[in-house]
């Protein structure tokens, strides 16, 4: 199920939280658990099964290293735990890519086993390693299993994120209040979080599709496409991300954000502290800092930050694009910590080019289908392959979309939360805010329905993680 | 304003929003169809285990809850604006309006299909017709006088015709394309308009020599019309008026329909005071019918394989032929023609518009 759908929105979330208010404050995490499972188990009943044995091992795991904290058995618990938490992982998402591999190097045929995903394992998988090596650390385990069980399937965050670290939110899961302020602010971030993913991000998916299906591209359209899928997909995953936060507001949580936006950055390095901040962060702390992080030799470091960013690469997903789109960001890292960041600074507007110009290359090379494919794209976006300059086709398409990549484009900084945030400062525009933000609110939310019911282009592209 | 009054607010509309229409969503019954679309709208699916496991139940579901939303057309319609008036999109699913005219974009021109389409013209010729002469006509769609010219992706119709025409060596080309004008076309509809089309039934009768004179009265249609891309559009496009052509030759031919085995005329008046009025000719959607014109003497023969275009020119083509075959090889596979159609060297005509050309897997 995913939360821009009419089944979450009209059938799922009302009845749920009508239940979840109802429901007495010892069971509000029962049911938070039971909505959850059903949430999760809507479209593939079948994986259930796997998230049920993570997070039973995530359990049994955490209590016996609290246990046995401080001795060797600890530190082995730990390790079986990691291991079966990445090896379920790798079983399901890498292992065709590792037979695949193997096949291509060896000449050999084994067959693959063709494993369909199970959703959102990626992103349960780090919750549960975060819980175990934080116990190992230090922190409590969780006694309570449907505490803990609600905290790791809980269906805000479960299948695209934030990375919710069990620390952050141990104290709400057992103690919590509701209160309208914070519903309402959760209401508010859910819907803008649905705007963004229904009217901005699924309009330029289409746009990205038409690209994809038309058989007279021309450089124009080359461009037009990485702009739109450069743009998609951060309203995508943002947009989702705003209505997994706002959610977590409505239950009492407060979730980490996971943008801030990151377009506006002037250097890669501040491109990565402002994009998907959960995963960065859990990458720092749970795999590049244990790695030594940089206080090591010079060419250890660079080894960690392969290390890592060969990791976010693959963790995006099983294929060598995905790979070489970490690898490119772990080289540009190195070479602006090395010589570029200074300079940067002091570049002005062109730090913002190479910036974007950057992500949008990085981008193609994501969504590309294979590594051979992104060299084509990116070579047509600066005059290879012998596409015109222009077609018609890619001119009419830049007129229909024209206005939502303006919109998109501004929706990227932070002018339109500033804007609102000096018209607040007044009385006057503190009056006209109080009527008008509810109402647009509610104009948003029509409008989103509108688009649902009428559309049937509704995929969500972190499904895959 | 207090923040907390801004809060309640906000929860009330919010919340009232999505309380209300989830409440809705369970008291409503099921509509069975969508007039605007013309199509059976999905209905709650059967759960079970096995399609609750497969996940089949959960995907069903998801069409059933967006086909029998509250509202439905009333939220399309809010989608649509949306789209043309607040993000200045040029078309809401393919449709787009010009100068009071809707259509859709059709694009990009399917050279695959083409090749299909001549492929199975080519086994119908060689299982059929190799005694016949053959005739061959490329109807434009609405696209062909409105898309290029006002900036929208279109097909390069000169191709379309050249690829067809090089792949039917065996047919006689009849270009019809220079009597054609916008104006032919219905303005919310994909057809066009058979009181417009006397010239283009002119035309393609004198090309396969038949004298197809006549004369005609032109009558009205009752019900207003609103065309398919009313429905597709959700805008409120103005109704038109849908005229037929009358005359005392087509008031005394028969229509054999072979799937009913029942006779009738050449125009449907129950049909045209149904969903689709342009169903008034020939009934619509029909695989197989034989019209029999008992004021010609000539004897001339002639079989017309075609698409829902032809419905409307079909009959002006009548005066110059005894019995005319409508084959509709979209809904009767052209295998099997011959065990209900003689086939005996009488002319044939494939009149088929770009449209059905350019997505040919329909043809059987």
């Amino acid at each position: 199920m995913v939360f821009s759908g009419i089944p979450f929105l009209y059938y799922f979330l009302p009845w749920m939280l009508l239940t979840y208010f109802i429901a007495p404050k010892s069971l509000k995490n029962a049911v938070l658990l039971l909505a959850s499972l059903i949430f999760y188990g809507w479209g593939e009943p079948k994986y259930l099964i796997f998230m049920v044995l993570a997070i039973l091992q995530g359990y049994f795991f955490g209590l016996l290293i609290e246990k046995h904290r401080n001795t060797g058995r600890s530190r082995l618990y730990l390790t079986a735990s990691v291991v079966l938490s990445l090896g379920l992982l790798c079983y399901c998402k890498y292992a065709d890519f590792f037979i695949a591999n193997f096949n291509a190097v060896t000449g050999l045929s084994l067959p693959l086993l063709n494993i369909a995903l199970p959703i959102g394992i990626s992103f349960y998988t780090f919750q549960i390693i975060s819980y175990t090596v934080d116990v190992y650390r230090g922190m409590a385990a969780q006694r309570n299993l449907v505490d803990l069980a609600a905290y790791i399937a809980m269906f805000p965050q479960l299948i695209a994120g934030p990375i919710v670290r069990y620390s952050d939110i141990a104290d709400s899961l057992v103690n919590r209040s509701h209160t309208i302020s914070a519903a309402a602010e959760g209401a508010r971030r859910f819907v803008l979080g649905l705007g963004k993913k229904v009217l901005i991000a699924n309009t330029l998916g289409e746009l990205c599709g038409l690209f994809k299906a038309s058989d007279e591209k021309s450089v124009l359209f080359f461009w037009l496409y990485a702009a739109a899928y450069t743009m998609h997909i951060y309203f995508d995953f943002s947009g989702y991300s705003d209505m997994a936060i706002g959610l977590g507001r409505v239950l009492g949580f407060r979730f980490m954000e996971n943008f801030n936006y990151p377009y506006i950055s002037g250097s890669i390095t501040e491109f990565w502290r402002r994009w998907h901040i959960s995963l960065g962060s859990w990458f720092r702390d749970y795999l590049y800092i244990p790695l030594g992080g940089n206080r090591v030799t010079k060419w250890r470091w660079y080894l960690n930050i392969f290390i890592v960013w060969m990791s976010t690469g693959l963790w995006h997903g099983a294929a060598w694009n995905f790979a070489m789109w970490g690898l490119m960001f772990a080289l540009l890292l190195v070479i602006e910590k090395q010589w570029l960041l200074k300079p940067l600074e002091k570049a002005g507007p062109v730090k913002h080019i190479y910036v974007m110009l950057t992500v949008m290359l990085s981008f193609v090379l994501f969504d590309a289908v294979n590594i051979s494919d992104a060299a084509a794209t990116v070579a047509a976006l600066f005059g290879g392959g012998n596409y015109p300059a222009v077609s018609p086709e890619a001119l009419y398409y830049l007129r229909s979309y024209g206005l939502i990549l303006i919109i998109a484009a501004i929706g990227c900084t932070p002018l339109a939360a500033k804007a609102v945030k000096a018209i607040g400062q007044k009385e006057t525009g503190k009056k006209v805010l109080s009527v008008a933000e509810p109402v647009f609110l509610a104009l948003l939310l029509m409008v989103c329905t509108a688009y649902l019911v009428d559309g049937s282009f509704n995929p969500f592209l972190y499904f895959r993680f | 304003m207090k923040e907390r009054t801004k809060n309640i607010i906000t929860l009330l509309l919010i919340g009232g929003m999505i309380f209300g229409l989830a409440l809705w969503c369970v008291l409503k019954p099921a509509d069975d169809t969508s007039e605007a679309e013309r199509r059976p709208l999905a209905q709650m699916p059967e759960i079970s285990i096995d399609t609750l496991l497969s996940g089949k139940f959960t995907s069903d579901f998801e069409e059933y809850t967006a086909d029998q939303f509250p509202l439905r057309e009333g939220f399309r319609s809010i989608k649509a604006y949306a789209a043309y008036y607040l993000l200045r999109q040029g078309d809401n699913n393919g449709v787009y309006i010009e100068d009071g005219f809707a259509s859709k974009i059709e694009y990009p021109l399917n050279e695959d299909s083409l090749d299909r389409a001549a492929a199975v013209f080519k086994k119908v010729y060689d299982k059929y017709l190799a005694e016949s002469s053959v005739y061959f006509s490329i109807i434009p769609d609405k696209n062909a006088f409105m898309a290029k010219q006002n900036g929208y992706p279109a097909l390069d119709y000169d191709r379309l015709t050249d690829i067809m025409r090089e792949n039917t060596p065996f047919m006689e080309y009849i270009p019809i394309d220079h009597l054609l004008e916008l104006e032919d076309y219905y303005r919310t509809d994909t057809h066009w308009r058979q009181e417009k089309i006397l010239d283009v039934a002119s035309c393609i009768g004198e090309a396969m020599g038949a004298d197809i004179s006549g004369e005609y009265t032109q009558a009205v249609v009752d019900k207003p019309f609103y065309g398919v891309y009313c429905g597709q559009a959700a805008l409120p496009l103005p109704a038109e008026t849908m005229y037929y052509l009358m005359s005392d030759t087509l008031a005394d031919c028969r229509v054999y329909d072979h799937e009913t085995g029942k006779y009738m005329g050449v125009y449907d008046m129950e049909k045209a005071a149904g969903h689709d009025s342009y169903e008034i000719f020939l009934s619509g959607s029909k695989s197989l019918l034989t019209i029999e014109n008992p004021n010609c003497n000539t004897g001339k023969e002639l079989i017309v394989f075609r698409d829902s275009f032809g419905g409307s020119v079909i009959p002006l083509m009548l005066e110059g032929y005894s019995t005319v075959t409508v084959a509709d090889i979209r809904y009767i596979s052209s295998d099997v023609l011959g065990r209900f159609v003689d086939f005996h060297g009488q002319d044939a005509l494939f009149l088929y518009s770009t449209l059905v050309l350019n997505n040919s897997v329909t043809l059987k």
